[in-house]
């Protein structure tokens, strides 16, 4: 196995696409959910080499998750995983001093090694230049010049790859004049940095490196997207068009997947025998999984805008303008990317806080990330929004009722953020001032591979772990609705298993104004928040329940008091009605304090946001 | 530029990153940051002795510095907290 090493930002992915294709998984580690990229290279012999991708590390102090697990990685310490044979060392040459600070700890791990110079594309255009040569001489191992993007030089990193599969470990030999140099005893760590320093230094001075000029474009569109007018203005327009593109464009792609959902579930139930398992199938497995694909479109458009801007470098600058209020409540610039996420799904935007170095920054922002109003609530708004409240213009003719109070439940969710972080940077994430630091890396066009395979990754991850969930929970709620048997059918609802558990908690949400089918969608929808309109569908046997059913509207109205269906809106606002999240947190904080803490804390302000709002209203 | 006389220098020697202006190049001398902090800097080459440009500031009143041809953000109370002192022009030229 062979491992992929280099600072964020250096082409890593990129090369690792280049060299693997779409013979790639993503995994995570065991224990944590850094991401696992393996994939296997084809050598033109007909042979298979795996590759690992690394997280993209500056150094090994083990500050951050990404290093710990790269350095973990590279000594073999990881569970299930040998260390690997021989390391590719990737570096954006245009920044070879800076990135070069990498090369010594890299060295120092004995491993057969080749530098890899990404970039050369732009070194050349900007006027730069390296003398391979001497720099291979200088540092004993092999040095290749690539540009990821286009492929040039991806041949010769192959045959590296060729050289070592057969064997030919000639590179170990060399005599390396680095790996002494850190001496025996060791050095204060700023010691230690000026050491290395020095010794880049003069190795890229024996090399002839010429370094680039600064780049005009980058500068020029800095001097836009930084300044002080045009900057916010253009931030905010951004994160407008993010919204925009979530709401309005995947709309239609949600509705034709819907619509394709109910269709073959359709075909199915006429193509399967009318007995028990017949429901089981249809209403219960095809709708539930239905109902989270549904949600794939938003999540695919999001993760396009991410991470074209990502890619083209904007989204460094959104942190920095972003992180001026974000400090004041007590977070930072890069929690600005996670919380966007959060407005699809709280699951990929807690995996994306793993960029903030500051471990108490990043669980204040994991810990506020659920109260981004997510895909998953709007169901459950939409259907409560259309039964109850009427649709009378509020701001004349821009908004009625209706939106104003959708987005009313956004502001609660986002104000319930920022006194969450406010509070939690004041008692349990206290700490003395912490740094904020971000590398802005030049302007590119982004690369359309790289984007389409992130994109296919996301999905991935996204159906298979969402999936799993409803999956299992529709199978035990529906088994709940069976038993026990009366007179060999299935018992009414309210005397079935599931009945029964919704009366039990009936008297904790009486206060509320719920009874016990909201009880029942409460408790199911602890799986994932949607759960909740299909649950009520079948609660109160109207088919085809979804978010226009006028028949389920017409029920809620009924049964429900108006207040105490504002008071369910604010709880799902608040609670943390997602198993997936909580699933995911246990694995991003390494145990069960983090995500109990915030499953009750959220549930705490459900409530009490509900039995306020049942008493106001 | 000229050489900084021997009286004007305890004040340089007081020159903090944030209070340089745009464009002017200076070496850093020190950092004065605990280490959890300085580490992040020293890891991305911004050591005692090394050659920093502030070419921008961010809305919010933040240097953008430029430092081995790698730009990076600050907060203003990071910039505050590393010690410059200006280098002379002709070493800039040599
Ligand atoms: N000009 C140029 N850009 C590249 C090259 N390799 C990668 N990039 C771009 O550099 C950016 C960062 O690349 P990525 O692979 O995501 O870096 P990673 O963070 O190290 O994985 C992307 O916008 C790429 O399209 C290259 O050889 N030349």
């Amino acid at each position: 196995m062979i491992a992929l090493v280099g600072p964020p930002n250096s082409g890593k992915t990129t090369l690792f696409n280049r060299l693997t294709g779409l013979r790639q998984k993503v995994a995570n580690y065991p224990g944590v959910t850094v991401e696992k990229h393996l994939g296997m290279v084809n050598l033109d012999d007909g042979r298979q080499v795996s590759l690992v991708d690394l997280p993209g590390v500056h150094g090994f102090s083990a500050r951050t998750l990404d290093e710990r697990v790269t350095r973990d990685v590279l000594e073999g310490k990881i569970e299930g995983m040998r260390s690997p044979d021989a390391l590719i060392l990737i570096v954006d040459v245009t920044r070879l001093e800076a990135q070069l600070m990498l090369v010594e700890p890299v060295l120092d791990m004995d491993l057969p090694t080749l530098l890899v110079l990404n970039m050369v594309d732009e070194l050349e255009a900007r006027g730069g230049s390296i003398d391979q040569e001497a720099l291979a001489e200088r540092l004993g191992v092999d040095v290749v010049r690539t540009s990821a993007r286009t492929g040039r030089g991806v041949e010769e990193v192959l045959a590296y790859l060729r050289d070592l599969a057969d064997g030919d470990t000639s590179v170990e030999n060399i005599e390396r004049e680095l790996s002494n140099f850190a001496g025996s005893q060791p050095l204060p760590v700023i010691d230690a940095f000026a050491a290395r320093r020095r010794l880049v230094r003069s190795v890229v001075q024996d090399a002839g490196f010429a370094s680039p000029r600064p780049s005009r474009l980058t500068e020029r569109l800095d001097s836009v997207f930084l300044h002080k007018v045009w900057g916010p203005t253009i931030f905010l327009a951004v994160v407008l068009l993010v919204f925009q593109s979530i709401f309005t464009w995947a709309v239609p792609l949600m509705d034709g997947i819907d619509w394709m959902v109910g269709t073959s579930g359709d075909w199915i139930a006429a193509a399967l025998p009318d007995t028990w398992y017949r429901s089981l199938i249809v209403d219960g497995v095809w709708a539930g999984v239905g109902s989270v694909i549904i949600f794939l479109p938003q999540i695919l458009v999001l993760f396009l805008f991410l991470g074209i801007l990502e890619d083209s470098g904007y989204m460094a600058r959104a942190a920095v303008i972003a992180d001026r209020t974000m400090y004041r409540v007590g977070l930072q610039g890069r929690a600005f990317l996670p919380l966007l996420s959060g407005y699809a799904c709280a699951v990929p935007a807690i995996l994306a806080a793993r960029t903030i170095e500051d471990e108490r920054d990043r669980l204040a922002t994991i810990f506020v990330t659920p109260f981004m109003t997510c895909s998953a609530r709007l169901p459950v708004y939409a259907i409560l929004i259309a039964a109850f409240i009427p649709n009378k213009p509020v701001l004349g003719p821009i908004m009625n009722q209706q939106a104003a109070t959708l987005l009313g439940l956004y502001g609660l969710g986002v104000v319930a953020a920022i006194g969450t972080a406010f509070l939690l940077k004041r008692t349990l994430l206290k700490a003395s001032p912490t740094s904020f630091l971000m590398e802005l890396p030049p302007y590119r066009i982004p690369d359309p591979r790289t984007l389409l395979l992130r994109l296919l990754d996301r999905s991935k991850i996204f159906l298979r772990r969402a999936g799993r969930i409803i999956f299992a929970v529709t199978i035990v709620l529906w088994v709940l609705t069976q038993f026990p048997r009366t007179e060999g059918g299935p018992p009414d609802i309210e005397q079935s298993a599931l009945g029964t558990i919704g009366h039990v908690i009936e008297p904790v949400i009486e206060p509320l104004g719920f009874d016990w089918r909201i009880g029942i969608g409460i408790v199911t929808s602890l799986a994932a928040r949607e759960v909740i309109v299909g649950t009520l569908g079948t609660i109160y046997g109207v088919e085809e329940a979804d978010e226009e059913s006028f028949a389920l509207q017409e029920i809620l109205r009924r049964d429900l008091e108006p207040g105490a269906a504002i008071g369910l809106l604010v709880f799902f606002a608040f609670a943390l009605q997602c198993m997936s999240t909580v699933a995911v947190m246990r694995r991003e904080t390494a145990g069960w304090k983090w995500p109990a803490l915030q499953f009750f804390y959220m549930l705490l302000l459900g409530y009490l946001g509900a039995f306020i709002s049942f008493r106001i209203f | 530029m000229q050489l900084p006389t021997v009286a004007e220098k305890a004040h340089i020697e007081d020159l903090r990153l944030g209070d340089v202006p745009m464009q002017q190049e200076v070496e850093l001398v020190s950092i004065d940051l605990p280490m959890e902090l300085a580490e992040p800097l020293l890891e991305r080459g911004v050591l005692p002795g090394c050659r920093i440009c502030p070419v921008q500031s961010s809305p919010g009143g933040d240097p953008v510095v430029s430092v081995d041809g790698s730009l990076l953000a600050l907060r203003r109370e990071t910039a505050d907290c590393l010690c410059v002192r200006l280098v002379s022009s002709f070493q800039d030229v040599g």
